[in-house]
């Protein structure tokens, strides 16, 4: 397949920060998210590929083309940045129409052209009025009508949801999974994973000024590589353990002294083991006698959350659970409730990395 | 109705001590200038000629040095570069100066001896005593007034704004032409209306460089000197009336200024 975006060993000193060796390839079509925290550098990543700064070392390649040293006018990239940046001294047919004035087209040319983005995008209404009036999804829209009348052959994202009102968000969503469903390749940069899981074909995490893991969604979150990346898939039961081998079986002892039966595998010394919340299940009695990982505790903590409720139980070690609001109305458990918690091996997974 | 507290209290009759500080003068010298008087000013040709070349000499002046005073703001505002904040120094230094020694500073530079007048001499200007001369001295002691307040109005633009329209394919140049300079125009119009009002009521630089021919300030000193309080009061007044109905003029002219901008933009 084409790599409409390959990023080579990029460097770039800005000020005490450093992004390190980015390397990234994205084919024509794809959507690639790439998560990290405020400050982790992705914003400048988006502002080098757009050629706003220039990289210490390295070369950037769109449509196989190296634009490293090439104007930002001359890169075909669209940056749409979080506060979407609208130019408030002109009208939304001032904004939209700004790049086809800039390249010269016809007035005809140009009213056609902004109709029909602006229909796109279900804004046709609004070409007459002045940004300060607009909503922020209204203004998230204008600022993609912008950027796409200039037909970008990679669609930089910085943000693109995290300035929207949550009721926003899906339709939002859906337009970016439309546009990218038309064949435009976006990168898009976000804090939040779960933009990520519904959006991306292939995600990147970047921390510190480099990506420590990238590859399809699933993959990444299924199979992190640290603690930091198993964070951003929404993990919070993290233990550091040794590693006890005996007679072929596996099982790992946290630091509060509770055993953990691993999957037959390879492992080292010591390391960090992490259980996903929805993989333990809550009983009110001791499942059974061939439970392998069976843990008694005391719920410390019952809080509503996205999947449903999540519970927190001391069992020697702290666990975070998820259960859905019909599981917990069929429990009846209560802040001190007496509770027994259980998991597979196979969900208690070993981080390869250092954690 | 917002409580009063005794602090507040305090704050008001300190700040109506130094508003009544500035318009009791004001108000003393309107009450003592009969009707009759004022009239007679206003027919009187030197007070009429010199109120006129007040007005077009420090409007001049602004004009032409705001295409040299708004890159300068710019510049200050968007570059960083060595020795920047003696720069900033330097702008600000008409500011701190004695008014009779910028004068002398600007006398030096434009009479026959000095680089500018010896240039000007060349074409047959003679800047001293001259509208030319008088504008340069107004311009010197008011040039930082433009400058800074347009240096906060760019400052104030998102640089997010300008690196946006870089994207969507501007060029610099019309990046600040679209961008930069309309979303400050609002602090470059005030910092020019400010500009245009300290030359025009500057006497100390200007009547070091000329006396003649004879700008309202040196006028009404003249008066005041030759005369007295009685003949110097109705100039003053007269003058004081004309700046202020030009300044509300310049004023709302800047507001609708703001208002054309937003629609000023489906130009395309």
């Amino acid at each position: 397949m084409k790599v409409m975006l390959k990023l080579e060993g990029i460097n770039k000193k800005l000020g005490d920060f450093r992004l390190k060796d980015i390397n990234i390839n994205i084919p024509e079509g794809g959507y690639f998210v790439l998560l990290g925290r405020s400050g982790s550098g992705k914003s400048q990543l988006l502002e080098l590929i757009a050629g706003l700064k220039k990289p210490d070392s390295g070369k950037i390649w769109i449509n196989n083309e190296d634009v490293t040293n090439k104007k930002i006018q001359e890169r075909k990239t669209g940056l749409v940045f979080q506060d979407y940046a609208i130019f408030p001294n002109m009208t939304v047919y001032g904004n939209i129409s700004y790049s086809l004035r800039c390249s010269g087209e016809e007035k005809n040319v140009i009213r056609k052209r902004v109709e029909h983005i602006a229909g796109e995008l279900n804004i046709a209404h609004l070409l007459d009025r002045v940004p300060i009036n607009l909503s922020g999804g209204e203004l998230q829209r204008v600022a993609l009508a912008r950027t796409l009348i200039t037909s970008p052959g990679v669609l930089l994202l910085d943000e693109p949801l995290a300035s929207v009102d949550a009721s926003l968000r899906d339709d939002i969503r859906r337009l970016l999974r439309q546009l990218n469903r038309k064949g435009i390749t976006i990168v898009h940069v976000t804090h939040d994973y779960r933009e990520a899981v519904s959006l991306a074909s292939c995600v990147g995490v970047i921390h510190n000024g480099s990506i420590i893991q990238s590859g399809h969604p699933d993959d990444v979150f299924s199979n992190p590589v640290s603690r930091f990346v198993a964070r951003y898939s929404g993990i919070r039961n993290f233990y550091r353990v040794r590693f006890i081998g005996e007679d072929g079986k596996w099982k790992a002892r946290s630091e509060a002294a509770v055993d953990f039966v691993l999957e037959d595998g390879v492992y080292p010394d010591d390391g960090l083991i992490i259980i996903r919340s929805d993989s333990i299940k809550i009983h009110l009695n001791k499942p059974e006698d061939a439970c392998i990982n069976c843990y008694r505790g005391v719920v410390r903590d019952i809080i509503p959350s996205d999947y449903g409720m999540e519970i927190t139980v001391d069992a020697g070690e702290r666990f975070f659970v998820d259960i859905t609001r019909d599981e917990f109305r069929n429990l009846g458990i209560n802040e001190m409730s007496e509770v027994w918690l259980s998991f597979v091996p196979a969900a208690a997974v070993a981080l390869k990395g250092s954690g | 109705m917002i409580r009063q507290t005794p602090f507040s209290l305090l704050m008001l009759f300190l700040s109506s001590l130094v508003l009544l500080f500035i318009l009791a003068p004001l108000t003393g010298m309107f009450l003592h200038t009969a009707g009759s008087d004022l009239l007679e000013t206003v027919n009187d040709d030197d007070v009429r000629q010199s109120i006129w070349l007040t007005l077009w000499v420090s409007f001049a002046a602004t004009f032409v040095f705001a295409f040299v005073c708004i890159p300068l703001a710019w510049i200050m505002a968007r570059k960083e570069f060595p020795l920047k904040s003696m720069v900033q120094g330097l702008i600000d230094l008409p500011v701190v100066l004695p008014h009779t020694a910028a004068g002398l500073a600007v006398l030096g530079f434009i009479s026959r001896e000095g680089v500018l007048g010896k240039a000007a001499d060349t074409i047959g200007l003679t800047l001293v005593n001259n509208p030319a001369g008088i504008a340069l001295a107004m311009a010197f002691v008011s040039v930082p007034f433009l400058i800074n307040s347009a240096r906060d109005g760019f400052a104030a633009v998102p640089e997010r704004l300008e690196k946006a329209a870089l994207t969507l394919g501007a060029s610099p140049s019309r990046v600040f032409f679209t961008i930069s300079l309309p979303i400050a125009w609002r602090s470059i119009i005030t910092g020019f209306i400010m500009m245009f009002a300290r030359g025009m009521s500057e006497f100390g630089a200007v009547v070091m460089v000329a006396y003649h021919p004879m700008i309202a300030p040196v006028l009404i000193y003249e008066r005041f000197s030759s005369f007295g309080l009685a003949y110097a009061r109705p100039v003053s007044v007269l003058f004081v009336l004309v700046a202020l109905m030009i300044f509300i003029f310049l004023r709302l002219i800047s507001v609708t200024r703001k208002e054309v901008r937003y629609e000023g933009n489906a130009e395309a």
